[in-house]
């Protein structure tokens, strides 16, 4: 009876502990925002009323990018919390958001989403505020991002920053394989041909990270003259030749092992494979940069070059994508969030946010001292994929059922289970389906 | 029976009170689940506009594609194979190690306890552990084992490992409800069989089960409907580009992906109210057949 009444309460000890832990994170975040709307009637004594939401979801970003909402709150007098949502989560929570009219003042907008929520009158228009303004041209940023954050001639969001791909080998496995590390002159063949050498029962030569397109092959369609989806978003290019040649490169790597099988990647990632030594190359995009550069491993051994050009056609590409500001169509301070978007969209901040390592920017010229941002690796690689053919990431309305659907049928291209010809045509079929549907 | 009781004043203060301390729970029942499933009802009708606006009515259209969507069907496949495999394993082996901690046995609150464990930890954190125990370049399971199984990745055992997952985490929720069935059993039954010579085994299959038979079938209704509702942990183990993603999206996965990430709330929709009716049909079907091997008293 003794031990039974012992077990009973160690269980509801244990149950209540659990409870307490549950009650407390609540408590705590609770806490935050009770003390936060405690501090806001003295903010609204600045300037500019009230106190704005800014809400991102990139946890890396935050420190720099509080450096930089620090610095115009001090200047305006209204206080800015920064708060970070999970990828998943942010859109989950933002969707409720704007169905509930409770959308975050200040957010970042993504090129998944943007069509959405532009054409929902979501978000703020721009268009006038950016036309009065002496600090924003949308002429000095990079197009793609511009016109992606366009939508009926209005502009709904200030770029923030841009990506590149790059290729990311590990100088270990190179120097242990006697195989030259990538330079400027490798073409897409050269590139497979090294990922050939640099096998062995330990590691492979590269790694594919099928789920994102934009860090893998989508690079190799466009630089050997393929596309993803027609310039005017009608029709899929899944039909082209091209476009078919370059998935095939990477099916063979997959198919001569010289890349790692579908449930290995799935199961580990392509980053997870490079960062434990067991690929010597992956293409990744720049915002890897702070994941490697704390990652014990890859900032002793490994390194970064530009990615390969087409033999052929002579390019080079990296598909960019790029953040955008932008603000609810119902906030309440509308002046204070565009003077927030206004300063973070401006030459100085632009500048500033690539020195603090945060990312590159959207503002063109304005990346330079990122490259300085880190010495563990020669960042150069990434910085010069901005003078390469900048192909902007092909999107839709619904980039994400399209993009959902390529990536469920592209697995029996990377297994083998059908050629590529086959798959491509069925992908191109089912897109083109959609695509009809926007 | 006969005569219709007088309603005395006692019974009539006894009936408001009793709807008056009920009340909170059928409020929370009533908004937080009664109407969300006649809203979701309805818009299984509609082919939902971005934000909840402009939605557009469309009959059965969204059954009629449901019913012809092989994926939905997989999914439903994949769904009761989970069921099929997690709920009697995790009935039997929780049964069983009740008997045992029933007994006497040194330490056995340290056992229950340990037992209960996974039921106090976070869903998405023990998948996330387990998903590192099946890597197949690192994981525990292969270095332990020979040879190199793909255990979340090979499609034809993705599913089942997927059940070991929710087996272990349910073994000791299932195994407290058995304790407490058990403690009702009067010990002098176990006196007299053994008084007349049965064993141990033979004690529990003609007195434990037939005497926890009522806790048995509770603890299966409640099973069947989780089980089927399962998506946490295959949401957290296969990733997207999985080749076994296929052949272990549970209903629920879909309903996710559909309403979520694609934000189609009216296919979303449509997938779970098909959910809803086969949870409905196999619970209906466990009511009539608990008549033949249920005994209450």
């Amino acid at each position: 009876m003794k031990a039974k009444k012992l077990a009973a309460l160690i269980l509801s000890g244990f149950m209540a502990v659990s409870m307490m832990a549950c009650g407390s994170s609540g408590d705590s975040s609770s806490a935050d925002t009770t003390t936060d709307s405690a501090d806001a009637p003295e903010a609204m004594k600045g300037s500019v009323e009230g106190e704005l939401t800014v809400s991102i979801w990139d946890e890396n970003q935050r420190p720099g990018l509080q450096e930089i909402i620090d610095e115009w709150s001090a200047e305006s007098g209204v206080k800015a919390t920064i708060q970070v949502v999970g990828w998943d989560d942010y859109w989950t929570l933002l969707e409720a958001g704007a169905s509930g009219g409770e959308l975050p003042d200040v957010f970042w907008m993504h090129s998944n989403q943007a069509q959405k929520y532009m054409e929902n009158d979501m978000l703020m228009d721009l268009t006038d505020k950016i036309a009065a303004s002496d600090k924003i041209d949308m002429g000095n940023y990079y197009e793609g991002i511009v016109d992606l954050y366009k939508s009926n001639d209005k502009q709904y969001a200030v770029p923030k920053d841009i990506d590149t791909i790059a290729l990311w080998y590990n100088k270990t496995i190179f120097d242990e394989m006697g195989v030259a590390y990538p330079d400027d002159t490798w073409t897409w063949d050269d590139f497979a041909d090294a990922a050939k050498k640099l096998t062995n029962d330990d590691h492979w030569g590269y790694a594919i990270a099928p789920s994102n397109n934009q860090d893998s092959f989508y690079n190799a369609v466009y630089s050997m003259g393929g596309e993803i989806i027609s310039d005017d978003k009608k029709a899929s290019g899944y039909d082209k030749p091209e476009t078919q040649k370059a998935i095939q490169l990477f099916v063979d790597m997959v198919q001569d092992g010289s890349c790692p099988d579908l449930n290995t990647i799935s199961e580990s990632g392509a980053d997870v494979l490079f960062e434990s030594g067991k690929v010597a190359m992956v293409t990744q995009g720049s915002w890897m940069v702070a994941a490697f550069k704390d990652n014990e491993y890859t900032a002793a051994n490994c390194d970064v070059a530009v990615l390969p050009k087409d033999a052929k056609t002579g390019k080079r590409v990296s598909i960019y994508n790029g953040l955008g500001w932008a603000a609810s169509a119902n906030t309440k301070n509308p002046d204070a969030a565009w003077s927030l978007i206004e300063w973070l969209g401006s030459k100085e901040m632009q500048e500033k946010q690539a020195e603090l390592g945060v990312t590159m920017s959207a503002y063109e010229g304005c990346s330079d001292k990122w490259v300085n941002c880190t010495d563990k690796f020669d960042l150069n690689g990434h910085m010069q994929m901005l003078e390469a053919d900048l192909v902007f990431r092909p999107y839709s309305k619904y980039t994400t059922v399209w993009e959902d659907m390529q990536t469920e049928k592209l697995k029996e291209a990377w297994t083998g289970e059908k050629d590529v010809k086959t798959v491509c045509q069925e992908i191109c079929d089912s897109m083109n389906q959609t695509l009809s549907e926007e | 029976m006969g005569n219709k009781p007088k309603v005395t004043g006692r019974q009539r203060s006894e009936f408001i009170w009793g709807w008056l301390f009920i009340l909170p729970t059928m409020i929370g029942l009533i908004v937080l689940n009664i109407i969300p499933i006649f809203q979701t009802i309805y818009q299984s009708f509609f082919k939902t506009g971005d934000f909840g606006k402009g939605n557009i009515f469309v009959g059965g259209a969204n059954y009629a594609k449901v019913f012809a969507d092989t994926e939905v069907w997989q999914a439903l496949i994949n769904t009761l194979k989970y069921a099929v495999v997690e709920v009697p394993l995790s009935i039997i082996i929780s049964l069983v190690l009740a008997v045992f901690l029933n007994g006497k046995i040194k330490g056995k609150s340290t056992f229950r306890t340990i037992f209960f464990l996974p039921m106090v930890a976070a869903p998405a954190a023990i998948a996330m552990v387990w998903k590192w125990l099946y890597n197949s370049e690192f994981g525990l399971l292969n270095h332990i084992l020979p040879g190199k199984t793909n255990w979340v990745s090979d499609p034809k055992i993705a599913i089942y490992s997927i059940a070991v997952i929710g087996i272990w985490s349910i073994i000791g929720y299932n195994m407290v409800l058995f304790l407490a069935g058990l403690q009702e059993v009067p010990k002098d039954y176990y006196e007299a069989a053994a008084i007349d010579g049965a064993t141990g085994v033979q004690q529990f299959f003609s007195i434990t089960i037939p005497l926890v038979s009522p806790t048995i079938f509770f603890v299966l209704v409640t099973r069947i409907i989780a089980a089927m509702q399962v998506f946490d942990v295959i949401y957290m183990v296969i990733d997207n580009n999985n080749p076994a993603l296929n052949k272990t999206q549970s209903l629920v996965c879909l309903f996710y992906k559909y309403s979520f990430q694609q934000s189609n709330k009216g296919y979303g929709a449509t997938v779970v109210v098909v959910l809803l009716v086969v949870i409905m049909f196999f619970t209906v079907l466990q009511m009539i057949g608990q008549k033949k091997w249920v005994h209450y008293n």
